[in-house]
Parts: C-alpha cells; sequence; structure tokens
C-alpha cells in the first residue's frame, strides 16, 4: 500500500492510498440526501416532554448542542472507491522501437495471475535481511557491540501479518550476512503484555549497553521499560533482563495513554545527564516531548517539546541526530559543537513516510528549530519516496558512520504473504551524510559492506541512446543487480529547447510511458522480453521558465506486474542536480524489492515489485531513452550480486 | 430528600428522560457525523446501526463494530463458497482461490485489525481493512480470469465497500 503522494498532505478520505486496479463498471448507487428519523415512540415522548416544560429544555439544551430533527443536507462522497481514469498525453515526437502502450498502465486487464509456488518462490529477497518467516515491522535497538553488529526488531512469530509483538533478534560481522537468534524479549510482563514495541539502545561510557523500550501493557496503554543484557560479557547478547522496576515511564498529563512510543537511543546532556525524545500528538499536532534522566530508571520531563510541527498526526520512530558539517564520518549521538547540525526525523502515522529535517539543537532548552521551516519534520524531505517506514539510526562506533535501517513492508495482498509464509524486509542498511555540496538535505548510500556481494561485472561504455530507444542488455541473470550508471543528455537539444512551465510530479505523470523532450530515460529492472512487466527506474528532465532544468527520479510500478493483487503506485521526487554533475543511479534488484539510488544517493526510492513472468531466467534488464528529443549518453556497469547468508 | 409538592420530582423525571433521548440522539449524531466521512453513509449508518454496541460506543468502539462486521460477512461468504463447490463444481478453481482470500481476511485481516484497534496501532487496522477490499476484488476477478461468470458478485462488492468505509472510519482514528 503507497501514499503517491510526495511533499503534499497525507491522505484524505477520498484519495486512499490504494492504487489497485478498479472492479469493472457496475451500476452506481445514486448519492442520496440523508435524513435523521427517529423511532416514532421517541418522537412522541419527546413531543410531549416538549411541550410540558419548555424552560428546562432551554436550560439542558444549553449543554448538549443543536440536535434537531431535520433534512441533513450533506456531501455524500461516492460510494465506491474507484481509481480515476488516466489521461495519456498525446506523444510528441520520434517514437523507434518503444512502443507507448508498453509503457502505459493496462488498467481493465483481467488477466492476473493466481499465485503459485513458483511465483512466489521468487520473492524472496538474496540479500536483505528477514527473519525466517512470518512478519516482522519496526528494526529496533542497532548497535554494534564486542565486535558484532546487533538487530533487533518488531517480530510477529505466529502469522505473516502484525500481532503480539515480540522483540526478534540477529547478528552479524558485516551487516550484510546474518545470523538469527532466540527471541530476545517476549511478551512476560503486565507491563509488555500486548507487545514489547519498539525501542533504542544507549552505549553508556563504561562500555555497557541500556534498552528503552515501549511496552503495551495488559490494558493497552504505552508505557516506557528498561532492559539490559542478562550476561554483558556475553558478545552475541543472547539473554536479556527487564528492569524490576518498571514502567520507567508512563503517559504524562495531556498525552493520550496511546499516543506514547519508541523512545530514541540518549545523548549527553551539558550537565552530563541523558536525554531521551518520544514521539506524539496533541490533536493534529505531531510533537517530540523531552525526558532527562541520571539512571535510565527516574526521568524529568521538560517543558515543552523539542519540536512539534501542525497537522503532521502522531510522530513514531522519532530519531534525534547530529551530522557533521564538514566531516566525511558519522558522529556519535551525544556529539555537539559548532561544527554540527541536528536531524529530527519521525515516521508519520498519518501518511506512512519517513521525514526528517536538518536544523539547530539548543542543548539547554533541550529544543530544536528546522533550517528551514518550509522543509520541517513531517511537510518536507523524506528519507524514501517509495515504501520506507519506522527507520532508525545507530551510530557505528566501529566503522565511525551513522547508519540507517528501516522496514520494507510487503505491497502484495495478504493471501499471498500467507501462501508464501513471510511478510517484510529491512532495507540495505545506508550511511547517512550531510551532502556538503547542496548544503540542505542528507545522502544515502547502501553499507560499503553490500559490495562484498557483487561478481561477474558486465560493462557499457557510452552507450548512445537515441529517443525513443529501448536496449536489453545481455546479462546471466537479472534478479540480484548492482546497478550503477551515469547518464549524459546532448548538450544541443538541451540548448535549444525552449524551457516552460514545469508541472511534473512522478506519481501522476503517467510513469515512464508519458514522454517529454528531454526524458524518461533509464532502466527497466525485472522485465519481460516483450515488457508485457516491467518495472522502469528512470530520470525524466525538464527545462523550466528560466532555462534551468529540473530533474526528477521516478520508480515506476504501474506495468510491474500482470497480476492486479499488487501495488502499482509511481513514485519519486525531484532530485538536485547540480551545474557540472553527470546525472548518476544506483539499482539494487534483489528480486521483490528494488532500491534505487539519484546523484549519490540525494533521492532514494525503496520498491517492492511482484512480477508474476519477470521471474527467474524470463527476467531480463533494459535500458531505454524515451525521451522525444534529447539523445542520451549511458555508461553502466552491472554487478550479479551473490547471495548472502541470511 | 423530602417534597412538599410531586412537581420537582415530575420534572426531574422530564430531565432524566430528556437526558436520556438527548444523549442517545447525540450518540447518534456521533454516528451520523463518522459515517458523512467514509464512502458510502448509508452502508455505514446500516454496519454501525445494526450492532446495538454503537450507542454507547466511542470512535474505537465504532471501528470494532465496522472490522466485525467485516468479518461476519468473511465468515458467511466463506460458508458459501463451500456450498457453491458442491452445488457448482465447475466453479472450483476460481472458488478454491475465493476460499483461499476470504481465509486470509478472517484468519489474519480481522485479528489483527482488531488487535491493532485494542493497542492503538491503528495504521495496522487500516491495512487490515484495506486487504479485505483487496481480497474482494481478487475473488471476484478469478471468476472471470477463469472463464466463468461470478455467482457471488453481489457479496464481493458488498464486501469491498464494507471494508472501504471501515478502513475510512480507522483513518478517523489516525
Amino acid at each position: 500500500m503507497a501514499s503517491s503522494s510526495d511533499l503534499e498532505n497525507p491522505n484524505t478520505i477520498a484519495s486512499l492510498p490504494y492504487s489497485y486496479a478498479p472492479l469493472p463498471d457496475r451500476e452506481q448507487p445514486t448519492a442520496d440526501e440523508p435524513t435523521v428519523v427517529l423511532h416514532p415512540k421517541k418522537t412522541a415522548i419527546f413531543l410531549v416532554c416538549a411541550f410540558l416544560s419548555v424552560a428546562f429544555l432551554v436550560t439542558l439544551m444549553a449543554g448538549n448542542g443543536h440536535v434537531v430533527i431535520k433534512n441533513l443536507t450533506t456531501n455524500v462522497a461516492p460510494s465506491t472507491v474507484e481509481t480515476p481514469t488516466k489521461t495519456t498525453p498525446m506523444s510528441r515526437g520520434v517514437d523507434k522501437g518503444v512502443s507507448e502502450k508498453s509503457f502505459r498502465a493496462f488498467l481493465g486487464a483481467d488477466n492476473s495471475y493466481p499465485w503459485n509456488s513458483n511465483m512466489l518462490g521468487w520473492q524472496r529477497p538474496a540479500f536483505h535481511f528477514r527473519p525466517e518467516k512470518n512478519w516482522m515491522n519496526d528494526p529496533n535497538g542497532p548497535v554494534f557491540y564486542k565486535g558484532w553488529y546487533h538487530l533487533f526488531y518488531q517480530y510477529h512469530p505466529d502469522a505473516p501479518v502484525w500481532g503480539k509483538i515480540v522483540w526478534g533478534h540477529a547478528v552479524s560481522k558485516d551487516l550484510v550476512n546474518w545470523q538469527h537468534l532466540p527471541i530476545a524479549m517476549e511478551t512476560d510482563q503486565w507491563y509488555d503484555e500486548q507487545g514489547v514495541w519498539t525501542g533504542s539502545v544507549t552505549i553508556l561510557p563504561d562500555g555497557q549497553l541500556v534498552v528503552l523500550y515501549t511496552g503495551s501493557t495488559n490494558e493497552s496503554v504505552q508505557v516506557q521499560n528498561l532492559a539490559y543484557p542478562a550476561d554483558p560479557s556475553d558478545p552475541l547478547l543472547i539473554k536479556w533482563v527487564k528492569y524490576p522496576g518498571n514502567p520507567v515511564l508512563v503517559p504524562p498529563p495531556g498525552i493520550d495513554l496511546k499516543d506514547f512510543r519508541d523512545p530514541t537511543t540518549a545523548w549527553k546532556t551539558p550537565e552530563g545527564k541523558w536525554r531521551i525524545t518520544i514521539g506524539s500528538k496533541v490533536n493534529k499536532t505531531g510533537i517530540s516531548l523531552v525526558y532527562d534522566t541520571e539512571d535510565f530508571k527516574t526521568f524529568e520531563l521538560l517543558d515543552g517539546v523539542l519540536h512539534a510541527v501542525p497537522g503532521t498526526g502522531m510522530w513514531e520512530c522519532v530519531d534525534f541526530y547530529p551530522i557533521s558539517k564538514q566531516d566525511e564520518n558519522g558522529l556519535d549521538t551525544s556529539v555537539d559543537g559548532p561544527g554540527v547540525k541536528h536531524i529530527v526525523k519521525a515516521s508519520m502515522d498519518d501518511d506512512r513516510n519517513d521525514y526528517y529535517a536538518i536544523g539547530t539543537y539548543d542543548a539547554y532548552k533541550g529544543k530544536w528549530k528546522p533550517d528551514n521551516p518550509a522543509l520541517d519534520v513531517g511537510i518536507g524531505l523524506r528519507y524514501d519516496y517509495g515504501i520506507y517506514y519506522a527507520s532508525k539510526t545507530f551510530y557505528d562506533q566501529n566503522k565511525q558512520r551513522r547508519v540507517l535501517w528501516s522496514w520494507i513492508k510487503e505491497t502484495d495482498a495478504e493471501a499471498s504473504d500467507i501462501s508464501k509464509g513471510w511478510a517484510s524486509l529491512m532495507g540495505v542498511p545506508r550511511t547517512i551524510l550531510l551532502d556538503k555540496k547542496t548544503q540542505t538535505n542528507i545522502i544515502q548510500w547502501p553499507v560499503e559492506e553490500i559490495n562484498s556481494l557483487r561478481t561477474n561485472v558486465t560493462v557499457f561504455k557510452n552507450l548512445e541512446l537515441e529517443a525513443g530507444s529501448l536496449v536489453p542488455l545481455n546479462l546471466p541473470a537479472a534478479s540480484q543487480l548492482d546497478i550503477v550508471a551515469e547518464f549524459e543528455l546532448d548538450e544541443r537539444t538541451v540548448l535549444r529547447l525552449n524551457g516552460g512551465e514545469v508541472a511534473y510530479e512522478c506519481a501522476k505523470n503517467g510513469g515512464a510511458g508519458t514522454r517529454g523532450a528531454l526524458g524518461p530515460f533509464g532502466f527497466s529492472v525485472l522485465a519481460h522480453e516483450g515488457l508485457i512487466e516491467h518495472t522502469p527506474v528512470y530520470f525524466y528532465v525538464a527545462k523550466g521558465v528560466d532555462g534551468n532544468l529540473k530533474t526528477f527520479f521516478c520508480a515506476d510500478q504501474s506495468r510491474s506486474s500482470t497480476a492486479t493483487d499488487v501495488d502499482k503506485s509511481i513514485y519519486g521526487n525531484i532530485v538536485p542536480v547540480l551545474k557540472g554533475e553527470k546525472l548518476s543511479m544506483r539499482i539494487l534488484v534483489d528480486h521483490s524489492i528494488v532500491e534505487s539510488f539519484a546523484q549519490e544517493g540525494r533521492t532514494c526510492i525503496t520498491s517492492r515489485v511482484y512480477p508474476t513472468k519477470a521471474i527467474y531466467n524470463n527476467a531480463q534488464l533494459f535500458l531505454f531513452n524515451n525521451a522525444t528529443a534529447a539523445t542520451v549518453t549511458a555508461s553502466v556497469s552491472v554487478w550479479q550480486m551473490k547471495s548472502a547468508k541470511i | 430528600m423530602k417534597f412538599s409538592s410531586p412537581h420537582p420530582i415530575f420534572f426531574l423525571i422530564l430531565v432524566l428522560e430528556q437526558t436520556l433521548i438527548f444523549s442517545s440522539m447525540a450518540d447518534k449524531q456521533f454516528i451520523i457525523n463518522t459515517c458523512k466521512s467514509t464512502p458510502s453513509f448509508k452502508l455505514c449508518l446500516n454496519i454501525l446501526l445494526s450492532n446495538p454496541k454503537s450507542q454507547n460506543a466511542d470512535l474505537t468502539g465504532l471501528a470494532l463494530i465496522g472490522v466485525a462486521a467485516v468479518k461476519a460477512k468473511g465468515v458467511n461468504i466463506i460458508q458459501h463458497v463451500a456450498n457453491l463447490k458442491k452445488s457448482q463444481p465447475e466453479l472450483k478453481p476460481a472458488l478454491d482461490h475465493c476460499e483461499d482470500v476470504y481465509h486470509a481476511v478472517v484468519d489474519a485481516d480481522v485479528p489483527s485489525a482488531n488487535e491493532a484497534l485494542r493497542g492503538g496501532m491503528v495504521k495496522f487496522a487500516e491495512d487490515g481493512m484495506a486487504d479485505a477490499a483487496v481480497e474482494a476484488k481478487s475473488c471476484e476477478r478469478s471468476f472471470g480470469e477463469h472463464g466463468v461468470k461470478s455467482p457471488i458478485t453481489g457479496l464481493n462488492y458488498d464486501m469491498n465497500d464494507v471494508a472501504n468505509v471501515v478502513r475510512a472510519i480507522i483513518r478517523m482514528l489516525l
């Protein structure tokens, strides 16, 4: 299920985020004016009482409001939710070898496959983390400890759907190959009986670890609990102990009992205390509460909040961390100073996307302000423009980098998840740095260890793709790939083109089948040879009125599968491209998950793709230039990716 | 309390009676307001008012009533499909698929949604109801894919519509 809005407001009722093909037309019930009809007996009593005691009624009504019998005129929403029919723009210019039909969404095609075990089996990724079976969501407590990378995660052991959640656990030496360990924490206390929910690890100065996590109590109240390793000398941290005095935090006054979760890693205050932040909301304003503590057992709630943004709804999985303004390494969460900016990130419950903002932290007041209020938390930049939620970073002291984990859910039907026996993945962990060139966004990049899976490279240098060309790349296989490419538009066409209003949006402009003078161009991954199924990942360049180019980076699932019970949204966003930069992209293809990065990680898109035909030996990779005017020169390296041990 | 005349008692009874009527009208107004923001006002009223618990329910309670309605419809369809397998065995491939997808609704989506609503993890309840609509469409389609006419079109469309209404109610909790 995907939200197709980029920087726009979260969904309204009228635009539910699914973009599944609609059922065939049928008679629409007419919109009625609803009437309020009281039971006749009650009407009689009402009239009698009204007649007898008008004075009393007046006093009562003052408290009870405006309840009267009348025909209510309302705007009744249409009674079926249908996806709007797409308008297909006229294609201009040369049409060589790329049929627009193959790029256009094929609405109404009732030729979906019933899923067989072959198709479902193919969907299992080779180098993305997941438990052996059933359901996973948020990453929890990621940390590097005594030589091992630890990942905990929200785990439902009983079914491939969310339910009573425990902490799953796995360890790795390299963030790529994993060893599954026993469940770290179960729902065995009254204060986490309904779920051992998300939490974070803090490493104390003496090297000890503590965990703060949210428990859903036996009465479904959200509280924060303290836990620590039973044996700190065990590098695998198999057994955990819950502090007997739990919970250490309960919802404060004014905060709903179910709006208080996901405590962060703690950082040091100028007074030498520890500080954490916990997301919540007040009406529709998303907020982050701040607590100080010296021992992780008693906490002091600070006045006010770290930050708040009206209209954004509940802030889940808040993350708060410093980034260096000039260095190329990550920073420990407690670092502060003049060379440092701070990121506030939150997962917006309303629209299921992770947003971040760069700003300035006031350690004395415990408050943070965004550098650019127009790009504030929840309304500005997203970590990823596809499926990416509940993400969390940690400072990896082993390699001095800040690493980002994220939950990637399924976007297929639950029935398929039950058949295949699992649901959800983690994205490939990414390093996070401030983009030193733009200064206004971060860059994310798959951890370097993932390159250890690269093998068997195929290189294409300076391929000239004329307008309207489609080039199959001859590869031994195409389900597990690491693609790195650079593109250049031909200068002549760019210069002689007249600029105009650029109103392009990845989600709304019809995907890779919509042709412009300067785009789209890029790759079709998980493509069937007839392009009956394919997933274009591409740049769309447009020239503005001022003569400057705007570049969009999109991933188009609208033709990704002939199945009709999978999400077929188009994701993406504008990507900043500075003068003199070539256009570059990297794509990790791993069966049913595709992670795409533009301009070294300025704009990232994670997609879930469920082809029925473009699988196993029938999956191919194409290069295409669907622009009408420009020639594109591409240089490409494609590695086959080995499978990781997961 | 001692009254010198029956009038205060009379008024007291009137007050109680009117409070009852007004509060039940107020509850109904709450249901009406809730249903106004769903894709199908009438269907929403139908679902909620046919369950007596809706009288005193808060928004979470209304959502749970909605999920219960989805479950009831799912169970009903599964039973229907089982009967059809006997009476119309030529439809078996599509019916098998429908059985699978409606079990996903009843055995996975519904319990997950209930747990999510009780715990305040609303988004998972929304996902469950969104999926119920997808499964209903998937069942309906499978008849066409197998070149036969669906005998349960009404039931499938009904499930799709109900699931979308319940999803809309759940979104109001976010």
